[in-house]
Protein backbone atom coordinates (compact mmCIF):
# COMPACT_ATOMS: atom_id res chain seq x y z
CA UNK A 1 0.00 0.00 0.00
CA UNK A 2 2.30 3.00 -0.94
CA UNK A 3 0.49 5.38 -3.60
CA UNK A 4 -0.35 8.42 -2.61
CA UNK A 5 -3.73 7.87 -1.79
CA UNK A 6 -3.78 4.75 -0.11
CA UNK A 7 -1.15 6.85 1.93
CA UNK A 8 -3.92 9.92 2.36
CA UNK A 9 -6.38 7.15 3.39
CA UNK A 10 -4.12 5.83 5.68
CA UNK A 11 -3.40 8.69 7.44
CA UNK A 12 -6.86 9.74 7.55
CA UNK A 13 -8.09 6.27 9.26
CA UNK A 14 -5.04 6.50 11.62
CA UNK A 15 -5.51 10.15 12.73
CA UNK A 16 -9.56 9.57 13.27
CA UNK A 17 -8.56 6.35 15.08
CA UNK A 18 -5.90 7.89 17.18
CA UNK A 19 -8.74 11.16 18.31
CA UNK A 20 -10.96 8.97 18.97
CA UNK A 21 -9.07 6.57 21.50
CA UNK A 22 -6.67 8.89 22.82
CA UNK A 23 -9.62 11.06 23.96
CA UNK A 24 -11.58 7.83 25.46
CA UNK A 25 -8.71 6.76 27.24
CA UNK A 26 -8.70 10.26 28.89
CA UNK A 27 -5.02 11.86 28.10
CA UNK A 28 -7.50 15.03 26.62
CA UNK A 29 -8.40 15.82 30.61
CA UNK A 30 -6.01 17.16 32.58
CA UNK A 31 -7.11 15.54 35.65
CA UNK A 32 -6.97 12.24 34.69
CA UNK A 33 -3.33 13.34 33.04
CA UNK A 34 -2.00 14.83 36.43
CA UNK A 35 -3.16 11.33 38.56
CA UNK A 36 -1.41 9.76 35.87
CA UNK A 37 1.75 11.48 36.72
CA UNK A 38 1.67 11.57 39.78
CA UNK A 39 1.05 7.53 39.84
CA UNK A 40 -2.55 8.17 41.61
CA UNK A 41 -3.93 6.29 39.08
CA UNK A 42 -2.26 3.92 36.91
CA UNK A 43 -5.14 3.23 34.47
CA UNK A 44 -3.35 5.62 31.62
CA UNK A 45 -0.25 4.80 32.48
CA UNK A 46 -1.10 0.99 31.83
CA UNK A 47 -2.54 1.99 28.83
CA UNK A 48 0.42 3.24 27.02
CA UNK A 49 3.04 1.16 28.64
CA UNK A 50 0.69 -2.15 27.66
CA UNK A 51 -0.14 -0.72 23.93
CA UNK A 52 4.74 -0.39 23.72
CA UNK A 53 4.37 -3.84 25.11
CA UNK A 54 1.83 -5.08 22.52
CA UNK A 55 3.31 -2.96 19.37
CA UNK A 56 6.84 -4.83 20.60
CA UNK A 57 5.86 -8.40 20.00
CA UNK A 58 3.68 -7.28 17.56
CA UNK A 59 6.54 -5.79 15.60
CA UNK A 60 9.02 -8.91 16.20
CA UNK A 61 6.17 -10.99 15.05
CA UNK A 62 5.70 -9.74 12.02
CA UNK A 63 9.35 -8.49 11.26
CA UNK A 64 8.97 -4.99 10.60
CA UNK A 65 11.99 -3.13 9.85
CA UNK A 66 13.70 -1.52 12.21
CA UNK A 67 14.90 1.94 11.81
CA UNK A 68 18.24 2.92 13.43
CA UNK A 69 18.20 5.69 15.46
CA UNK A 70 20.80 8.21 16.79
CA UNK A 71 21.21 9.69 20.53
CA UNK A 72 22.48 12.71 19.26
CA UNK A 73 23.02 16.16 21.52
CA UNK A 74 19.34 17.32 21.23
CA UNK A 75 17.59 14.36 22.51
CA UNK A 76 17.91 15.07 26.58
CA UNK A 77 17.40 18.20 26.30
CA UNK A 78 14.42 18.53 23.99
CA UNK A 79 13.05 16.09 26.23
CA UNK A 80 13.58 17.37 29.21
CA UNK A 81 11.40 20.64 27.85
CA UNK A 82 8.78 18.47 26.33
CA UNK A 83 8.35 16.75 29.83
CA UNK A 84 8.06 19.81 31.51
CA UNK A 85 5.64 21.74 29.00
CA UNK A 86 3.02 18.50 28.53
CA UNK A 87 2.88 18.35 32.57
CA UNK A 88 2.02 21.85 32.64
CA UNK A 89 -0.08 22.25 29.60
CA UNK A 90 -1.53 18.70 29.43
CA UNK A 91 -0.87 18.53 26.15
CA UNK A 92 1.61 16.89 23.74
CA UNK A 93 1.29 17.74 19.96
CA UNK A 94 -1.68 15.46 19.44
CA UNK A 95 -3.76 16.24 22.58
CA UNK A 96 -4.50 19.81 22.64
CA UNK A 97 -5.93 19.01 19.38
CA UNK A 98 -8.36 16.30 21.06
CA UNK A 99 -8.56 18.93 23.55
CA UNK A 100 -10.16 21.76 21.55
CA UNK A 101 -12.60 18.64 19.82
CA UNK A 102 -13.77 18.32 23.09
CA UNK A 103 -14.64 21.46 23.86
CA UNK A 104 -11.62 22.98 25.64
CA UNK A 105 -11.63 26.23 23.50
CA UNK A 106 -8.12 27.36 26.21
CA UNK A 107 -6.62 24.34 24.04
CA UNK A 108 -6.66 26.92 21.25
CA UNK A 109 -3.71 28.47 22.91
CA UNK A 110 -1.68 25.35 23.46
CA UNK A 111 -1.81 24.71 19.79
CA UNK A 112 0.10 27.97 19.08
CA UNK A 113 2.52 27.84 21.69
CA UNK A 114 3.07 24.13 20.23
CA UNK A 115 2.79 26.26 16.52
CA UNK A 116 5.46 28.94 17.75
CA UNK A 117 7.47 26.25 19.46
CA UNK A 118 7.75 24.13 16.07
CA UNK A 119 8.59 27.33 14.26
CA UNK A 120 11.14 28.63 16.99
CA UNK A 121 12.89 25.73 17.27
CA UNK A 122 13.59 24.96 13.72
CA UNK A 123 14.57 28.47 13.38
CA UNK A 124 17.30 27.88 16.04
CA UNK A 125 18.26 24.87 15.27
CA UNK A 126 19.28 26.24 11.64
CA UNK A 127 20.89 29.17 13.63
CA UNK A 128 22.69 27.44 16.38
CA UNK A 129 22.02 24.25 17.07
CA UNK A 130 22.75 22.40 13.65
CA UNK A 131 21.67 19.35 14.81
CA UNK A 132 20.56 16.71 12.11
CA UNK A 133 17.43 15.97 15.04
CA UNK A 134 15.84 13.10 13.32
CA UNK A 135 12.62 12.28 13.36
CA UNK A 136 9.80 10.03 14.57
CA UNK A 137 7.67 10.61 12.14
CA UNK A 138 9.44 8.07 9.17
CA UNK B 1 -14.57 7.93 37.29
CA UNK B 2 -15.95 9.14 34.37
CA UNK B 3 -16.14 6.80 31.83
CA UNK B 4 -13.23 6.06 30.25
CA UNK B 5 -12.07 3.31 28.64
CA UNK B 6 -10.08 0.46 31.01
CA UNK B 7 -6.43 0.35 30.38
CA UNK B 8 -6.79 -3.13 28.21
CA UNK B 9 -8.83 -1.41 25.54
CA UNK B 10 -6.45 1.82 25.70
CA UNK B 11 -3.59 -0.83 25.62
CA UNK B 12 -5.28 -2.63 22.60
CA UNK B 13 -6.39 0.52 20.51
CA UNK B 14 -3.09 2.36 20.56
CA UNK B 15 -1.35 -0.70 19.51
CA UNK B 16 -3.86 -1.66 16.69
CA UNK B 17 -3.45 1.94 15.08
CA UNK B 18 0.22 1.57 15.41
CA UNK B 19 1.07 -1.47 14.13
CA UNK B 20 -1.86 -1.12 11.29
CA UNK B 21 -0.44 2.30 10.00
CA UNK B 22 3.21 0.26 9.86
CA UNK B 23 1.89 -2.20 8.01
CA UNK B 24 0.01 -0.53 5.53
CA UNK B 25 2.33 2.32 4.87
CA UNK B 26 5.62 0.88 5.92
CA UNK B 27 6.32 4.22 7.88
CA UNK B 28 5.69 5.27 11.16
CA UNK B 29 3.68 7.86 12.38
CA UNK B 30 4.83 11.31 14.48
CA UNK B 31 1.97 13.85 15.41
CA UNK B 32 4.76 16.50 16.12
CA UNK B 33 6.67 15.37 12.77
CA UNK B 34 3.17 16.07 11.18
CA UNK B 35 2.77 19.53 12.72
CA UNK B 36 6.57 20.37 11.66
CA UNK B 37 5.87 19.52 8.14
CA UNK B 38 2.58 21.30 7.86
CA UNK B 39 3.64 24.41 9.44
CA UNK B 40 6.75 24.61 7.13
CA UNK B 41 4.80 23.11 4.29
CA UNK B 42 6.24 25.84 1.75
CA UNK B 43 9.54 24.22 1.86
CA UNK B 44 8.17 21.11 2.44
CA UNK B 45 6.02 21.02 -1.00
CA UNK B 46 9.20 22.53 -2.72
CA UNK B 47 11.26 20.00 -1.70
CA UNK B 48 8.48 17.36 -2.83
CA UNK B 49 8.32 19.41 -6.23
CA UNK B 50 12.46 19.00 -5.91
CA UNK B 51 11.98 14.87 -5.22
CA UNK B 52 9.52 14.20 -8.28
CA UNK B 53 11.62 15.82 -11.17
CA UNK B 54 14.42 13.58 -9.76
CA UNK B 55 12.22 11.00 -9.75
CA UNK B 56 11.28 11.38 -13.28
CA UNK B 57 15.33 12.31 -14.63
CA UNK B 58 16.01 8.62 -12.80
CA UNK B 59 13.18 7.00 -15.32
CA UNK B 60 14.52 8.52 -18.07
CA UNK B 61 17.94 8.22 -17.03
CA UNK B 62 16.89 4.43 -16.89
CA UNK B 63 14.79 4.28 -19.97
CA UNK B 64 17.87 5.34 -21.98
CA UNK B 65 20.32 3.01 -20.77
CA UNK B 66 17.57 0.15 -21.70
CA UNK B 67 17.43 1.40 -25.25
CA UNK B 68 20.57 2.02 -25.25
CA UNK B 69 21.70 -1.89 -24.08
CA UNK B 70 19.07 -2.77 -26.55
CA UNK B 71 20.90 -1.25 -29.41
CA UNK B 72 24.28 -1.75 -29.08
CA UNK B 73 24.16 -4.84 -26.76
CA UNK B 74 24.65 -5.41 -23.12
CA UNK B 75 28.32 -4.92 -23.37
CA UNK B 76 28.09 -1.28 -22.86
CA UNK B 77 26.56 0.48 -19.63
CA UNK B 78 24.89 3.50 -19.25
CA UNK B 79 24.75 5.45 -15.76
CA UNK B 80 21.28 3.95 -14.56
CA UNK B 81 20.80 6.88 -12.00
CA UNK B 82 22.03 10.32 -12.48
CA UNK B 83 23.50 12.40 -9.52
CA UNK B 84 21.24 14.48 -7.58
CA UNK B 85 20.49 17.99 -9.38
CA UNK B 86 21.86 20.42 -7.57
CA UNK B 87 19.99 21.46 -3.82
CA UNK B 88 17.53 18.44 -4.39
CA UNK B 89 19.42 16.95 -1.31
CA UNK B 90 17.81 17.83 1.95
CA UNK B 91 20.82 19.42 4.55
CA UNK B 92 20.24 18.46 8.53
CA UNK B 93 18.42 21.78 8.54
CA UNK B 94 16.46 21.33 6.12
CA UNK B 95 15.03 17.47 6.98
CA UNK B 96 14.05 15.09 9.89
CA UNK B 97 15.73 12.14 8.98
CA UNK B 98 19.44 11.51 10.53
CA UNK B 99 22.08 9.96 8.65
CA UNK B 100 21.75 6.69 10.11
CA UNK B 101 17.99 6.61 8.68
CA UNK B 102 19.15 8.21 5.52
CA UNK B 103 21.78 5.18 5.00
CA UNK B 104 18.57 2.86 5.65
CA UNK B 105 16.24 4.78 3.51
CA UNK B 106 19.03 4.21 0.73
CA UNK B 107 18.33 0.14 0.94
CA UNK B 108 14.66 0.23 0.07
CA UNK B 109 12.88 2.17 2.94
CA UNK B 110 10.20 4.75 1.78
CA UNK B 111 10.53 8.17 1.99
CA UNK B 112 8.46 10.79 4.09
CA UNK B 113 4.77 10.76 3.37
CA UNK B 114 2.98 13.19 1.22
CA UNK B 115 2.68 16.56 2.63
CA UNK B 116 -1.03 16.28 2.32
CA UNK B 117 -1.28 13.22 3.93
CA UNK B 118 0.10 14.98 7.12
CA UNK B 119 -2.37 17.41 6.83
CA UNK B 120 -4.86 14.77 7.03
CA UNK B 121 -3.73 13.21 9.99
CA UNK B 122 -4.06 16.40 12.29
CA UNK B 123 -7.02 17.57 10.87
CA UNK B 124 -8.44 13.77 11.61
CA UNK B 125 -7.49 13.41 15.00
CA UNK B 126 -9.74 16.57 15.60
CA UNK B 127 -12.53 14.88 13.87
CA UNK B 128 -12.14 11.28 15.94
CA UNK B 129 -11.28 13.55 19.14
CA UNK B 130 -14.62 15.00 17.98
CA UNK B 131 -16.55 11.87 17.96
CA UNK B 132 -15.22 10.54 21.05
CA UNK B 133 -16.63 13.28 22.77
CA UNK B 134 -20.06 13.46 21.31
CA UNK B 135 -20.89 9.95 21.45
CA UNK B 136 -19.17 9.62 24.92
CA UNK B 137 -21.45 12.75 26.35
CA UNK B 138 -18.07 14.73 27.29
CA UNK B 139 -18.55 17.23 24.79
CA UNK B 140 -19.03 20.68 26.85
CA UNK B 141 -18.03 23.85 25.48
CA UNK B 142 -16.27 25.53 28.15
CA UNK B 143 -13.36 28.09 28.80
CA UNK B 144 -10.97 26.67 31.10
CA UNK B 145 -9.08 23.55 31.37
CA UNK B 146 -11.36 21.68 33.72
CA UNK B 147 -11.21 21.34 37.55
CA UNK B 148 -7.85 19.47 37.69
CA UNK B 149 -5.95 22.49 36.00
CA UNK B 150 -7.51 24.96 38.16
CA UNK B 151 -7.04 22.91 41.28
CA UNK B 152 -3.41 21.89 40.68
CA UNK B 153 -2.23 24.68 38.12
CA UNK B 154 -4.00 27.95 38.48
CA UNK B 155 -7.52 29.28 38.60
CA UNK B 156 -6.85 32.38 37.11
CA UNK B 157 -7.79 33.03 34.01
CA UNK B 158 -4.88 35.41 32.73
CA UNK B 159 -2.07 32.64 34.40
CA UNK B 160 -3.98 29.96 32.42
CA UNK B 161 -3.56 31.65 28.99
CA UNK B 162 0.22 32.20 29.94
CA UNK B 163 1.19 29.19 30.99
CA UNK B 164 -1.29 26.90 28.46
CA UNK B 165 0.85 29.41 25.78
CA UNK B 166 4.19 28.58 27.82
CA UNK B 167 3.79 24.89 27.88
CA UNK B 168 2.90 24.73 24.25
CA UNK B 169 6.08 26.37 23.05
CA UNK B 170 7.95 23.69 25.51
CA UNK B 171 6.04 20.64 23.80
CA UNK B 172 6.61 22.28 20.60
CA UNK B 173 10.65 23.49 21.07
CA UNK B 174 11.02 19.98 22.84
CA UNK B 175 9.39 17.25 20.53
CA UNK B 176 11.46 18.76 17.44
CA UNK B 177 14.53 19.20 19.23
CA UNK B 178 14.32 15.28 20.60
CA UNK B 179 13.06 14.59 17.41
CA UNK B 180 9.73 12.75 18.52
CA UNK B 181 7.04 13.02 20.53
CA UNK B 182 5.03 10.40 22.81
CA UNK B 183 3.48 8.89 19.24
CA UNK B 184 6.87 8.68 17.36
CA UNK B 185 9.04 8.26 19.99
CA UNK B 186 6.98 6.86 22.58
CA UNK B 187 5.00 3.77 20.54
CA UNK B 188 6.65 4.16 16.99
CA UNK B 189 10.25 4.01 18.45
CA UNK B 190 9.97 2.04 21.66
CA UNK B 191 7.45 -0.35 19.91
CA UNK B 192 11.05 -0.60 17.45
CA UNK B 193 13.22 -1.01 20.26
CA UNK B 194 15.14 1.84 19.04
CA UNK B 195 17.64 3.37 21.54
CA UNK B 196 17.06 7.18 20.82
CA UNK B 197 13.21 6.29 21.45
CA UNK B 198 13.95 4.20 24.71
CA UNK B 199 15.79 7.21 26.14
CA UNK B 200 14.01 10.20 24.95
CA UNK B 201 10.59 8.79 26.55
CA UNK B 202 11.97 7.91 29.38
CA UNK B 203 13.19 11.61 30.10
CA UNK B 204 10.43 13.05 28.70
CA UNK B 205 7.97 11.02 31.02
CA UNK B 206 10.21 11.25 33.92
CA UNK B 207 10.47 15.01 33.69
CA UNK B 208 6.24 15.27 33.56
CA UNK B 209 6.34 12.99 36.61
CA UNK B 210 8.65 15.24 38.23
CA UNK B 211 7.03 18.40 37.24
CA UNK B 212 3.54 17.18 38.04
CA UNK B 213 4.69 16.23 41.78
CA UNK B 214 5.57 19.83 41.87
CA UNK B 215 3.09 21.22 40.91
CA UNK B 216 0.49 18.76 43.07
CA UNK B 217 2.80 19.04 46.06
CA UNK B 218 4.88 21.96 46.01
CA UNK B 219 3.42 24.67 43.96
Amino acid sequence: MRTRGAILLANIITGLALGYTVSNIGFGDYTELNRMFTFQDLRMLLSFAGAVLIIVCAFALLRVRRTPGRIHAGVIPGAVLFGTGWAISGGCPAIPIVQVAGGYLPALVTIVGVAVGIRLCRWANARYFHLDRGSCGL
Amino acid sequence: MSGYWPWWAGAAGLALITVNYALTTERSFGVSSAWDRVLHWRRERRLEQMDEEFTDERALADALAAATAEHFGTGLTAPAVPPAPYGTSRSPLETDVDPTVREDAQVGSPGPAPLVTQAALLVSIFFGGLIAAVTSGRFHLRFDMGPGFRNVVTANPTTMVILLFAGGVLVGFGTRLAGGCSSGHGLNGCGRLRPVSLVATAVFFGTAVAVSFLLWKVI
